[in-house]
């Protein structure tokens, strides 16, 4: 008999070290209780929402108290999962309590949970009316939340964990500055955190003078402030069930602008914007191509748009734009039923679902880094074919990038894809059997549009549609694809191996 | 002159054999027997000691010194022997050897508590530079902050009739040069106007850089100009040929056998090609078509691999080939097996070394076909008889002005031109005389 191997993950160090965070996280229903005394809506579900929270962290820290506070990389693993998988447990509670008949069901709470705090923005809610101002607020400030979060996961911990190539982040920004930008990674997430925050009543500020100024009717404080809180975290979730439809022209552009900063990475802002050293946007190969890729597509669509005669003039290229920096952000915003456009239109939507955007920036999918050094590599592939012999380091921004942060990344890439197919399979057997109305590519587009993060998919399930009409199992496979492609998926595949567990 | 030598390795031996006979020269090293051998050859006073020991500078005589050499093989030896020769003889001048690219740097910047700092590789290389610039080059030398440059050339059949087998007072050569020396067999002369140069002589040409130019054109038609490398071996000495090379815009292919030295160059240097190979696989050669390079340079640190892998190179069809030689004797196996030029880093490194120790009248110091000849820069003296003469009425006594530098500017001197007061000249002559020559002007 093989002697049984020892746990290598210190569990108890782990749940601690949960608890504090937990406890902390409860503490955020402070805002839904002021807007919910604001309207004079019942203020008991987020009372009863952070007495649990933080009740749970406070318990769990507690009862393991005493645990070797050394929590290591092999924790760190556990630790992001759970939390994520938390957070959207403590986002639905309040739909729970009070989500009338639409979010009441925990598998639509936890979805509609998940999809915030993952800044996803897909949505069960097909009657937009009927939540209260303070619930519908919440939604849109558990992505604000969400939002905050990755930028400490992007910046902080999966650099650590070595996660798909996420190291990157680190060697991306060469320069004494940015050395001394993430020598403290507290003092970084500080710094990130007021520059999103600063973005975030800048956007607020801008969409409400467009009320003050009488340009835009509906755009009143309480709307500015809303989607303010889901653009950055580009999250997509709106209080409209048209969502930016529903808004003028100009707050449309406004919008873009913002989902195209909230797709950049926030360290080179910092430099860029805060520092004033514009050239380093200028100078990043991500950002050139990040903004080359949101140029091609836009074109494309617009001349789609044009041609089929969706749209014409100013509306064909709104529209184009705003629909192309929505989906490549993965934000899921939409100004017009991309359901509805031509298949040419749609194949185009489908496939910028798997691009995202920059690294270091909110967005999910597999983002523009990892495209650019997979074309690199590959370049590399076919001329060591011919020269096996040739020595080549692949570059980014001039500095090499290390062999195993190559490998990382074709790891991540592979995976997923095989999530994203794994899942679409799923949510397509179930359709057909259920009898919903998702045909294949809608099913592959749902897919796509969970694992990364965006929100909306194709069909039933478009921009102006909701996910309701799915099964259980396909919302509870978006759920898992939503976590796993916000974690970066390699987090979550490791707690899947022996080795994690086991010594 | 008082000259304090720390490394008797060869660059040691060189600077000593340049030297000895003019100076006073105190050698310190760690190891007798190589005292003993530099001993009994030439007139010098060896101590048994170490250049890192202040105690053993200072009991040395060090403060006595004028000029301080360390020289040794050891970058951080030299590094401390300098500060602490600084602080010991104050009036002294310090000269480092160094093999290390940074610490010339640092020192440019002042960051280096020493006078001068002279880099092996960096020397190697601009020699390598300076032979790829002009293509039927030997060996060449840049005088003048650039504007006098001295060339050897081996004058082969083919060369034009323009120069070959015409007296040379009737000779059409370059605009703006001299042919200072010919050398045939084991004479040399110092031509007349009736010389007549001789398929398988060896000419040293003084003129400017576009004359040079123009007489690698002469003398090998075929010669375009070099616009591919080849450097085999991705060493200190490899990577700073690479890099001088790179910077003047010539394409650069690497090969090394090493894969972590191979991954580093190619991370260092992002335009050159670095493969990670032998360089002695034939399938190899013919599908990089290395054969058709215009150079190969053989860098590596083993002397015999650098010759296997020449020869072999040059059956692939490469056309011209430089060998890195690092024992002194190499340079003449190289020569036997027709590798094009052999360059040892070490003579390079101690002819920089050597320009220190000259007269303060004295510019600059090439040295020539193994020491035999050399080409000095050196400022007239104010009551030099030579002042005031036209160089058609100079007697020829061994030796041969190329140029004249007057107020910054290069003049090649016809026989009507007269030498003013101030003037530098850069003079041709055999090593033997050349204190004499110097003496005279």
């Amino acid at each position: 008999m093989r002697p049984k191997r020892r746990l290598a993950v210190d569990l108890k160090a782990t749940a601690n070290l949960i608890g504090a965070l937990v406890k902390y996280l409860g503490l955020a229903v402070v805002f839904p209780i002021g807007v919910a005394l604001l309207y004079d809506d019942p203020v008991w579900p987020f009372v009863a929402t952070g007495a649990i929270t933080s009740g749970f962290g406070l318990t769990l820290e507690r009862a393991t108290a005493g645990a070797a506070s050394r929590v290591g990389v092999r924790e760190g693993f556990l630790v992001v999962t759970v939390i994520w998988l938390l957070a959207a447990a403590f986002a639905s509670l309040p739909y729970l309590f009070a989500g009338g008949n639409q979010l009441s069901h925990p598998v639509d709470a936890y979805f509609e949970g998940m999809s915030g705090f993952t800044t996803t923005g897909a949505t069960i809610l097909t009657d937009f009316d009927e939540l209260s101002r303070s619930l519908a607020m919440w939604r849109q400030f558990t992505q604000w939340l969400g939002g905050m979060g990755i930028i400490i996961l992007a910046i902080a911990v999966l650099p650590r964990l070595r996660v798909g190539g996420r190291q990157l982040l680190e060697s991306e920004l060469p320069g004494p500055e940015i050395a001394q930008l993430s020598e403290r990674i507290r003092n970084t997430a500080r710094r990130l955190w007021f520059l999103y925050i600063g973005l975030t009543a800048a956007e607020t500020l801008a969409l409400a003078s467009l009320g003050w100024f009488g340009i835009d009717e509906r755009m009143n404080v309480y709307e500015a402030l809303a989607h303010a809180f889901t653009t950055l975290p580009s999250g997509g979730f709106s209080t409209q069930a048209n969502s930016i439809e529903a808004f003028s022209a100009a707050a449309q552009w406004i919008i873009v602008v913002f989902m195209l900063l909230a797709g950049a990475n926030f360290a080179l802002m910092y430099r860029g914007i805060i520092r004033r050293q514009p050239r380093v946007f200028v100078r990043d190969e991500e950002f050139r191509l990040y903004l080359l890729v949101v140029g091609v597509a836009a074109t494309a669509l617009v001349v789609q748009l044009w041609s089929y005669g969706t749209a014409q003039g100013e509306a064909a290229l709104r529209a184009g734009i705003f629909q192309t920096v929505s989906i490549v952000t993965t934000t899921g915003y939409a100004t017009a039923d991309f359901a509805a456009w031509s298949t040419l239109s749609l194949l185009t939507i489908f496939a910028l679902m798997f691009a995202g955007a920059s690294a270091g920036s909110t967005s999910g999918g597999i983002k523009i880094v990892r495209h650019l050094l997979v074309g690199k590599v590959l370049r590399r592939e076919l001329e060591q074919t011919v020269s096996p012999e040739l020595v080549m380091p692949i570059r980014l921004n001039g500095a090499a990038v290390d062999e195993r942060t190559l490998r990382g990344i074709a790891a991540f890439i592979l995976l997923y894809i095989g999530f994203w197919a794994v899942g679409a399979a799923a949510i397509a057997i179930e359709s057909a059997i259920g009898g919903v109305d998702v045909g294949t590519l809608d099913a592959l587009a749902i897919s796509a549009s969970a694992v990364g993060n965006v929100g909306p998919a194709l069909g039933i399930t478009g921009p102006m549609g909701s996910f309701e009409p799915l099964g259980d199992v396909s919302k509870l496979t978006m759920v898992v694809l939503m976590w796993v492609g916000r974690l970066e998926i390699i987090p979550v595949v490791v707690l899947l191996t022996r080795h994690y567990w086991r010594l | 002159m008082r000259i304090f030598l720390i490394g008797a390795g060869q660059v040691g031996f060189a600077v000593v054999e340049a030297l000895h006979t003019d100076h006073e020269i105190t050698v310190l090293d760690t190891e007798p027997s190589r005292l003993a051998a530099l001993a009994e050859r030439y007139d010098v006073a060896t101590v048994e000691g170490n250049g890192t020991s202040r105690r053993d500078l200072a009991a040395a005589g060090v403060q006595n010194a004028d000029l301080v050499i360390a020289c040794t093989s050891r970058d951080e030896v030299n590094l401390v022997a300098g500060m602490f020769a600084r602080r010991e003889a104050k009036n002294a001048t310090t000269v480092i050897r160094t093999s290390n690219v940074e610490y010339v740097e640092l020192w440019r910047v002042g960051q280096l508590d020493v006078d001068f700092v002279v880099c092996s590789e960096l020397e190697t290389a601009h020699a390598i530079s300076r032979i790829i610039g002009v293509p039927a080059a030997r060996q060449t030398d840049i005088f003048a902050e650039g504007q006098v440059q001295i060339v050897e050339f081996d004058v082969e059949e083919g060369a034009s009739e323009d120069v070959l087998g015409t007296p040379l007072r009737e000779a059409k050569i370059p605009r703006d040069s001299k042919v200072a020396a010919v050398i045939r067999g084991d004479e040399m002369l110092l031509p007349g106007g009736n010389e007549v140069i001789r398929a398988g002589d060896r000419i040293v040409v003084i003129g400017s850089p576009e004359a040079a130019q123009a007489w690698s054109a002469l003398l090998a038609p075929e010669g375009a100009a070099v616009r591919d490398v080849v450097i085999y071996g991705a060493g200190r000495v490899g990577s700073a040929i690479a890099r001088v090379l790179l910077d003047q815009g010539i394409r650069v292919r690497m090969i090394e056998a090493s894969p972590e030295k191979a991954r580093a160059v190619a991370e260092a240097l992002p335009d050159a090609r670095v493969y990670n190979a032998t360089g002695v696989d034939p399938d190899f050669l013919e599908r990089e078509r290395i054969g058709q390079t215009n150079a190969a340079i053989f860098a590596m640190r083993d002397d015999a691999k650098n010759l296997y892998a020449a020869s072999l190179a040059e059956v692939h069809g490469v056309k011209f080939t430089i060998g890195i030689a690092h024992e002194t004797v190499s340079t003449e196996a190289f020569e036997h097996a027709g590798i094009d030029v052999s360059v040892n880093p070490r003579t390079v490194t101690a002819e920089e070394i050597i320009r220190f120790a000259h007269d303060p009248r004295t510019k600059q110091v090439a040295l020539l076909e193994g020491n035999r000849y050399e080409v000095i820069d050196v400022v007239l003296r104010d009551t030099s008889e030579y002042i005031g003469k036209a160089f058609r009425e100079m007697p020829i006594r061994g030796a041969l002005i190329g140029a004249v530098v007057r107020n910054g500017s290069a003049i090649f001197p016809h026989g009507d031109d007269v030498l003013q007061l101030g003037d530098r000249v850069i003079v041709f002559t055999q090593a033997a005389d050349a204190p004499r020559v110097v003496n005279a002007l």
